[in-house]
């Protein structure tokens, strides 16, 4: 069987797919190869509690990327609105390892959030889909 | 003839016919209606800007100034003149009367302690911060603070109860009779004209008055309803009739309101909300411009010297993650909080400014999604029958439940 066209197309759809399971945890591909471990502390996610996750950015040969800069965004594209809050990436907990803090989600359905990353000069983006 | 008259006949049927209930509900559904039963209200949280909160001291002294009518520049509005207990805490009028004509809809009290913003619009960030905001407003109690700490001073029931909890009040004799920094031109004056010192011993006791009605205001909790009885039964056997606790119409409008009605997606919970502020496109009252509800309300909170990050409040900055997460962009432009929904048969009229006057025309209202006249409504038509509107308004009927 040939399982290249499956590969081809995990690897296209990798940025925004990563759901592991009942546990809070994704990992996404970035635009620039970089991946974006997120784990959450309110784990399973639920509805209407504020919380903080934390996001490890490592390069593709697993190495922390340090001093990034995050802006992050985010909504339900089925409802035409943003989050409900406005949550800060606010310490650099260790090498390469980023506190996002003021999460909340406020509605069951389909969210979507979007991670602007700064890298010195550099710019990189990465998009995060799920479903609560 | 009667050949002809039976495919008619057979059309009227189906289209009269009750819809068909599932026999049970899916593994999901029960789930779905388990977590809206007050048997799944999770404990109340602390609240760290409020260290008397959980007091039961600080809750009889604010029972006692909830109803003390002598907390109004007339001495006759108190806090339940708007927020009557019969009325699950609301005064059945469209926009709330204090002293003059208010500018809201009077919102419930039950469970309202697990929001984290408070007002329609979210303009303060906890429910002491909250219940200081009317005394000092000129159409609503209209006392300001220095009137009311004199009251808490002078008053020697109110005096020990309240050095009991929070330690001395400032000495009587010191206070102006009306001073505050909201009241009208001559209490802002006098405002004005305080000693720093003198008035920040008034905004602290001020601020420990809205503590005590915190403290009794937030252990005020809906009632057990029909529902409530039917859910718990649902989470033990999926099927959907559980004996008569429930009429086949209202276990019809529940399956409206967890599925093609989408009800849930803002009305969800315990307490049938999710806290939070969506625009769902009503119409202003005629005449008036429209609010600009959370757009407006956030800036309110951040601008609020009694909320969670200011110095009377009881909380590390740390503990204030709401007021130093929130959100202020133009979407928000028209957001009103979703209400909660127990006892709603109880709280008409409906909406921020009391705009829709029954329970049918808000299903209607639903139905239609109509264009906000500010920002973009959320909502969108949904298409539903007469019949089927008919049918969630009689599940919003099992919500009811005796007054506390």
């Amino acid at each position: 069987m040939n399982f290249r066209l499956p590969i081809a197309l995990a690897l296209l759809f990798a940025p925004v797919l990563a759901w592991t399971g009942e546990q809070a945890e994704f990992s996404v591909i970035t635009e620039g190869g970089n991946r974006l471990h997120i784990s959450s502390d309110l784990s399973p996610l639920e509805i209407n509690r504020m919380h903080s996750w934390r996001l490890r950015l490592t390069d593709a040969d697993g190495a922390p990327v340090a001093n990034a800069r995050f802006e992050v965004q985010g909504g339900m594209p089925d409802h035409d609105h943003g989050l409900p809050t406005r949550p800060e990436v606010t310490d650099e907990v260790e090498p390469g390892v980023y506190l996002l803090q003021g999460l909340r989600f406020h509605m069951p359905g389909r969210w979507l959030i979007e991670f602007g990353i700064g890298l010195g000069e550099d710019a990189d983006r990465a998009s995060l889909e799920f479903e609560l | 003839m009667a050949v002809c008259l039976l495919p008619a006949a057979a059309v009227l049927i189906w289209l009269l016919a009750p819809a068909p209930l599932p026999e049970r509900w899916s593994e999901s559904e029960a789930a779905l209606i388990a977590s809206f039963s007050l048997s799944a209200l999770p404990p109340l949280r602390p609240d760290p800007s409020n260290a008397a909160a959980d007091d039961e001291r600080a809750k009889m002294l604010g029972r006692q100034l909830f109803f003390d009518s002598r907390l109004s520049a007339n001495g006759a509005v108190s806090c339940a003149s708007c927020h009557r207990p019969e009325l699950a805490f609301t005064d059945g009028l469209p926009i709330a009367v204090g002293m003059g004509p208010g500018r809201r809809h009077t919102p419930g009290l039950l469970g309202i302690a697990y929001s984290p913003w408070f007002y329609w619009d979210g303009r303060r960030d906890s429910q002491w911060a909250q219940a200081l905001t009317p005394l000092e407003t000129h159409f609503e109690q209209g006392a300001g603070r220095a009137a009311i700490v004199r009251l808490l001073a002078t008053d020697p029931d109110y005096k020990d109860m309240y050095e009991e909890i929070f330690g001395a009040l400032p000495d009587p004799a010191r206070l102006p009779d009306s001073a505050s920094p909201l009241g009208g031109d001559a209490g802002q004056e006098a405002w004005r004209m305080l000693d720093p010192g003198l008035k920040h011993e008034l905004s602290a006791a001020f601020a420990n008055a809205g503590k005590a009605l915190a403290a009794y205001q937030r252990k005020l909790l809906p009632g057990k309803s029909r529902f409530d009885e039917y859910a718990d039964a649902v989470a033990r056997d999926r099927a959907t009739r559980q004996g008569d606790m429930l009429s086949r119409e209202e276990i019809a409008g529940l399956d409206l309101f967890i599925g093609e009605a989408q009800c849930v997606n803002c009305h969800n919970g315990p307490l049938f909300t999710n806290h939070e502020f969506h625009n769902t496109g009503i119409l202003p009252v005629f005449g008036q411009l429209p609010s600009l509800g959370r757009f407006d309300g956030v800036r309110l909170a951040r601008e609020d010297p009694f909320n969670c990050l200011g110095e009377f409040s009881d909380a590390a900055p740390g503990q204030c993650a709401e007021l130093r997460f929130a959100r202020d962009d133009n979407e928000l432009a028209g957001a009103h909080k979703t209400p909660g929904l127990r006892n709603v048969t109880l709280t008409a009229p409906y909406m921020h400014t009391g705009q829709i006057a029954t329970l049918g025309e808000v299903m209607r209202h639903y139905n239609e999604a109509p264009t906000a006249m500010l920002g973009h409504n959320e909502a969108k038509p949904l298409g539903l029958s007469n019949r089927q509107l008919r049918q969630l308004e009689a599940f919003l009927h099992t919500l009811k439940a005796a007054p506390p």
